[in-house]
């Protein structure tokens, strides 16, 4: 059965020319689980909004919707309400209130449901999700992963038909993000409920949908069963930016051109590949690694806890970051990795142990000095970068700040702008830019203190594909500028292609510290999606492009 | 402590607006000692271990300082023990000192208690009876204070992360709270924006809401209620009928036992008492049932 | 928080004692009055204690006050006083109650707005004891001082009367005395 109908759709937001969207016609049956994807700013948003009528944006709009035959305006309020279930992006602010049982029962409460009634679809909501234990907690209190779980929890209890959802993961961790997409698979075989998903992280909702649809300036470009996107993609351009999106399976099925059906998953690509290569006959011999002989951060035995009484986050953690390279630290969630780069930055002070920056012992650095041309930290989340209500307002703070004499602070403005890519940003507010945006030109309001050291805290957070790989090549390019750069991470394929050298934080210490390839090659969960898929052929495969690069060797050797 | 602070929060806030009114307001030895040891056993139950030893640091030191006070002030009574400047110091002055330190003590240990058992949603509760509108607004308060304070420690420490507005110096350090309150207006904004998206999403506005609560009047918050109800009306008549009377100045009254007066003072030892006697009760239960068990 | 509260306390107390001032008299001390010898020579002045008004107003009067109101009012029959050089109302009704072991309570000149002595209570009859209109007035010669009690100073044969009211003075014949509500401003 169609569930929903879109027909000749096109918006234009006011005061722009462009329309956001342009053109869309979609069917969506009952049941169906769709995946939307397309890079930041490519109408995905504009679409989902468009489809609740409550969320609909000002602007102008022509064509049809439908939802089960009837056409929007004419949907009842209380049935639109509640038979759309919508989820936004940001966990934190979508809740409303202080108790996780008073979000949960704040729909039908809306709705005017009886509290007898509400009771009983609260608890039984709470029992499905696994809520139970902390339903009488405050919200407050609640982790990221948990925060999102309850906002599709109080969604779920109005019982709706079709739920939608906008890039529900991309502020939660890894493994948050699973448990919450393994939730929507589940809520989708169990109930039926219809899904449409806007998403960036495709490894695990590509293999679960029905549907895909790509989306691009504002048109749908492709659409239909996942293992068909990405021929349907090479049809319009073989290097389509969106291919960096698609799970590493589908990368590599597409790069190498070879007739067969599509894999999905690691274990259809693991498949795949043995099915059309052999094993590589001996191993192959890494290159040593060359570093440079300055070292830029050591830190020796550190310790470190934030009260007295509480545990140990860093137990004797000790690491050495030479000159020039970009050292990622990965590990699980609340590892502590972000309050050893805390502490290397100078924000935390470890009661034991020694931390050298540039041969100086931290401690030795008065005042702002250690800020000052030598170290800057980007945080987790960009946003808290910026103070004023403009990306150029922000700029222009931080030079006067620095003390730079007025006449100067232009050119450097125009200067950066440049390097970066942000030329056209400078003048919006820091808040309307897109994820990708926001770390560029929070990047660009760092490095105004003309750092040697930069260290990031989780930089591909909510990033798309494309803007990861725009990320990844501007911090290569500001290590050809002898940069040291420190990344904080979950993201394994970012780490894999971006680092220099990899180290795991468990337990409060940096374990073996290696090239990527060693790093993960040694590792057997802890890796990349493309080196678990052909590590029984090629061990020191991690990124996508040296899979296919492998291939193609072989395929070359064989013919 | 679980079994009491589960009644109904109607029934608590009658509950400890009884008590407060009796202890503050009656001004008898007993009341005030019966409100006094009801408050310390009930503020016992409340804490942990840590804390007491720590909580009779306090209020020592305090009941001291409160009953001396009084006799400085105060030199009325028949029974001058040395004169201070030409005025008496007197034992009444310090017995009524002592009277009121017991009595401001025991009205703070209830005070303890009441924010420790009345939770801010059991509050809410009983606020949003009367203006359903209000308690919304309060929950959703209540939700943005804490999200507010995290994201202006988050700010404030990219700021410094960037050697922004790290000096010593004070105007500096005023300055940058004032930019990064600036900046958190506009992010409140923001915010409030996707909240009320969220909201919309979710129906508000539609006609004829509802107001849900966890809490459910059980038989047992009606036995409670009216066990305070007789209890309390003992006490007031008490107060009516001036068995209770007791003055400080200018001689010690004695103690009245007129039947009535008794009985006060035995429904008053009761309702203050009544936590701890709730609680026992409980845990002798719960014993009972793993014997059994 | 806790221990700062304390400690203001304890800050509050001390200034409290410090502003006092700390002489300290046993109770004996206190009412060993010296009273000089009445001889032709000496001038001399009479002074009354009386709360006869309350009798009327028993009602109003805090039970446990009845014991400290004599019965026909008179707390100090009329009494010959020498007087001393200089000798105001005040020190002439505290020597008065010293010799005779009355109580007596006052604000010093400096605690209060008058710049005079302020009696609280005689008797354990204070201000208010006996409604909201009363206190404690004084007279001498049948007139009321439009002054206070420490700032009066006496003649030869004057006669003071220190009156209890329980109507601002109405009661007691102070007509003129409505809108200043104490005995001796």
């Amino acid at each position: 059965m169609e569930i929903l109908h879109i027909e000749n759709l096109t918006f234009t937001y006011p005061k722009t020319k462009k329309p956001a969207i342009e053109n869309i016609d979609l069917k969506i049956n009952s049941g169906e689980f769709t995946v939307i994807c397309g890079q930041s700013g490519c109408g995905k948003t504009t679409l989902l909004k468009l489809l609740k009528k409550e969320l609909a944006p000002a602007g102008e709009k022509s064509g049809k919707i439908f939802y089960c035959g009837v056409l929007q305006e004419e949907l009842p309020d209380k049935k639109s309400a509640s038979e759309i279930g919508y989820v936004l992006q940001n966990p934190d602010s979508q809740i409303v209130t202080d108790k996780v049982w008073h979000e949960l029962a704040f729909g039908l409460e809306n709705l005017g449901v009886p509290t007898e009634v509400i009771r009983r679809r609260v608890g039984e909501m709470a029992s499905y999700f696994g809520i139970q234990d902390w339903f009488r907690k405050k919200t407050d209190e609640l982790s990221g992963g948990q925060k999102q779980l309850l906002n599709l929890a109080s969604v779920m209890v109005m019982q709706p038909r079709i739920l939608i959802l906008d890039e529900p993961t991309s502020r939660l961790d890894p493994i948050a993000a699973t448990d919450f997409i393994s939730t929507l698979q589940k809520l989708n075989r169990e109930l039926g409920l219809t899904v449409i998903i806007a998403e960036h992280r495709l490894e695990e909702v590509f293999p679960i949908a029905d549907k895909a649809v790509v989306m691009d300036g504002g048109k749908i470009i492709a659409g239909g069963a996942p293992r068909e996107i990405g021929e349907k993609l090479s049809e319009i351009n073989k290097e389509h930016p969106m291919f960096f999106g698609l799970p590493s399976a589908v990368r590599i099925y597409n790069a190498l051109g070879i007739e067969d059906s599509c894999p999905l998953t690691v274990r259809e690509g693991r498949a795949f590949l043995e099915k059309h290569f052999s094993p590589e006959a001996e191993l192959e011999m890494l290159s040593e690694y060359k570093h440079s002989e300055t070292v830029a951060i050591e830190m020796k035995n550190a310790w470190f806890r934030y009260e007295k009484d509480m545990p140990d986050i860093l137990r004797g953690t000790s690491l050495k970051v030479y000159g020039g390279e970009i050292y990622c630290i990965l590990g699980g969630n609340g590892a502590g990795k972000t309050t050893a780069l805390n502490v290397i930055s100078g924000l935390e002070k470890a009661y034991r142990g020694k931390i050298i920056i540039n041969g100086k012992p931290i401690k030795d650095y008065k005042g702002n000095s250690l800020y000052r041309k030598l170290l800057a930290l980007l945080p987790q989340e960009p946003q808290t970068v910026f103070i004023k209500d403009s990306v150029r307002e922000d700029l222009w703070d931080m030079l006067e700040i620095l003390e730079i004499p007025k006449a100067e602070r232009e050119k450097k403005i125009a200067e950066i702008s440049q390097k970066l890519g942000i030329t056209e940003l400078l003048d919006k507010h820091p808040y309307d830019l897109s994820g990708g945006e926001q770390q560029k030109c929070a990047i660009a309001k760092i490095l105004m203190s003309e750092p040697k050291i930069l260290l990031l805290d989780e930089p591909t957070k909510g990033l798309d594909a494309f803007s990861k790989l725009n990320l990844k090549k501007l911090l290569r390019g500001l290590k050809q500028e002898r940069m040291t750069i420190i990344i904080v991470t979950h993201d394994v394929e970012f780490a894999g292609e971006t680092a220099d050298r990899c180290a795991l934080f468990f337990d409060g210490e940096i374990l073996s510290a290696d090239i990527p390839e060693r790093f993960f090659s040694e590792n057997n969960f802890y890796t990349t999606a493309a080196n678990r898929m052909a590590r029984g052929l090629w061990k020191y495969a991690v990124t996508c492009g040296q899979v296919v690069e492998k291939c193609k060797e072989s395929k070359g050797e064989a013919t | 402590m679980k079994a009491f602070s589960d009644y109904h929060p109607l029934v608590l806030l009658v509950y400890f607006l009884s008590v407060l009114v009796a202890a503050m307001f009656v001004n008898n030895p007993v009341i005030g000692l019966l409100a006094l040891l009801g408050g310390i056993l009930f503020c016992i139950m409340l804490s942990k271990r840590s804390e007491a030893a720590g909580n009779i640091g306090f209020y020592a030191p305090l009941f001291f300082m409160v009953a001396i006070t009084n006799p400085l002030f105060s030199h009325n009574g028949v029974t001058p023990l040395f004169f201070l400047n030409g005025n008496p110091v007197t034992v009444e002055a310090f017995a009524y000192g002592a009277a009121i330190a017991v009595m401001v003590i025991g009205v703070m240990m209830w005070c303890k208690c009441y924010s420790a058992v009345m939770t801010s949603d059991k509050f809410l509760y009983l606020f949003g009876k009367a203006v359903p509108k209000l308690s919304l607004v309060l929950s959703m308060a209540l939700r943005f204070i804490p999200m507010f304070k995290r994201q202006t420690h988050k700010v404030s420490r990219a700021q410094k992360s960037m050697g922004l507005y790290s000096s010593k110096s004070f105007i500096d350090k005023i300055k940058s709270s004032m930019r990064v309150f600036m900046a958190m207006l506009s992010w409140s904004l923001e915010n409030s924006i996707e909240t009320s998206a969220s909201m919309k999403a979710r129906g508000y506005g539609l006609k004829g809401r509802t107001n849900f609560s966890l809490f459910r009047f059980y038989p047992r918050d009606g036995v409670l209620l009216s066990v305070c109800a007789v209890l309390l009306g003992v006490t007031v008549a008490g107060i009516i009928t001036g068995d209770t009377a007791f003055y400080y100045y200018p001689r010690i009254s004695e103690l009245t036992f007129t039947p009535l007066a008794v009985a006060v003072y035995a429904a008053f030892g009761i309702m203050s008492f009544l936590p701890f006697m709730i609680e026992v009760k409980e845990a002798l239960k719960w014993k009972y049932y793993i014997s059994k068990i | 928080m806790k221990k700062d509260l304390l400690a203001l306390l304890g800050i509050i107390l001390i200034i409290a004692v410090i502003i006092n001032g700390t002489e300290i008299q046993s109770v004996d001390e206190y009412y060993l009055t010296h009273i000089d010898d009445i001889t032709p020579e000496s001038e001399t002045v009479f002074i009354t204690i009386r709360c006869d008004t309350i009798l009327d107003n028993l009602d109003a009067l805090d039970e446990n006050l009845r014991e400290f109101v004599p019965p026909d009012g008179v707390i100090l029959p009329k009494t010959e006083y020498v007087l001393r050089n200089g000798d105001t109302v005040f020190d002439i009704l505290d020597r008065a109650v010293r010799y005779n072991k009355i109580q007596m309570e006052y604000q010093g000149a400096k605690q209060n707005s008058f710049g005079s002595v302020y009696i609280q209570g005689i008797n354990f009859l204070y201000e208010f004891s006996c409604g909201p209109l009363s206190g404690w007035m004084y007279r001498v010669d049948g007139e009321f001082p439009n002054y206070g009690c420490s700032k009066y100073e006496l003649k030869d044969g004057q006669s003071i009367e220190w009156i209890y009211t329980c109507d601002l003075g109405r009661d007691v014949g102070a007509e003129w005395f409505n809108n200043l509500g104490g005995q001796n401003k």
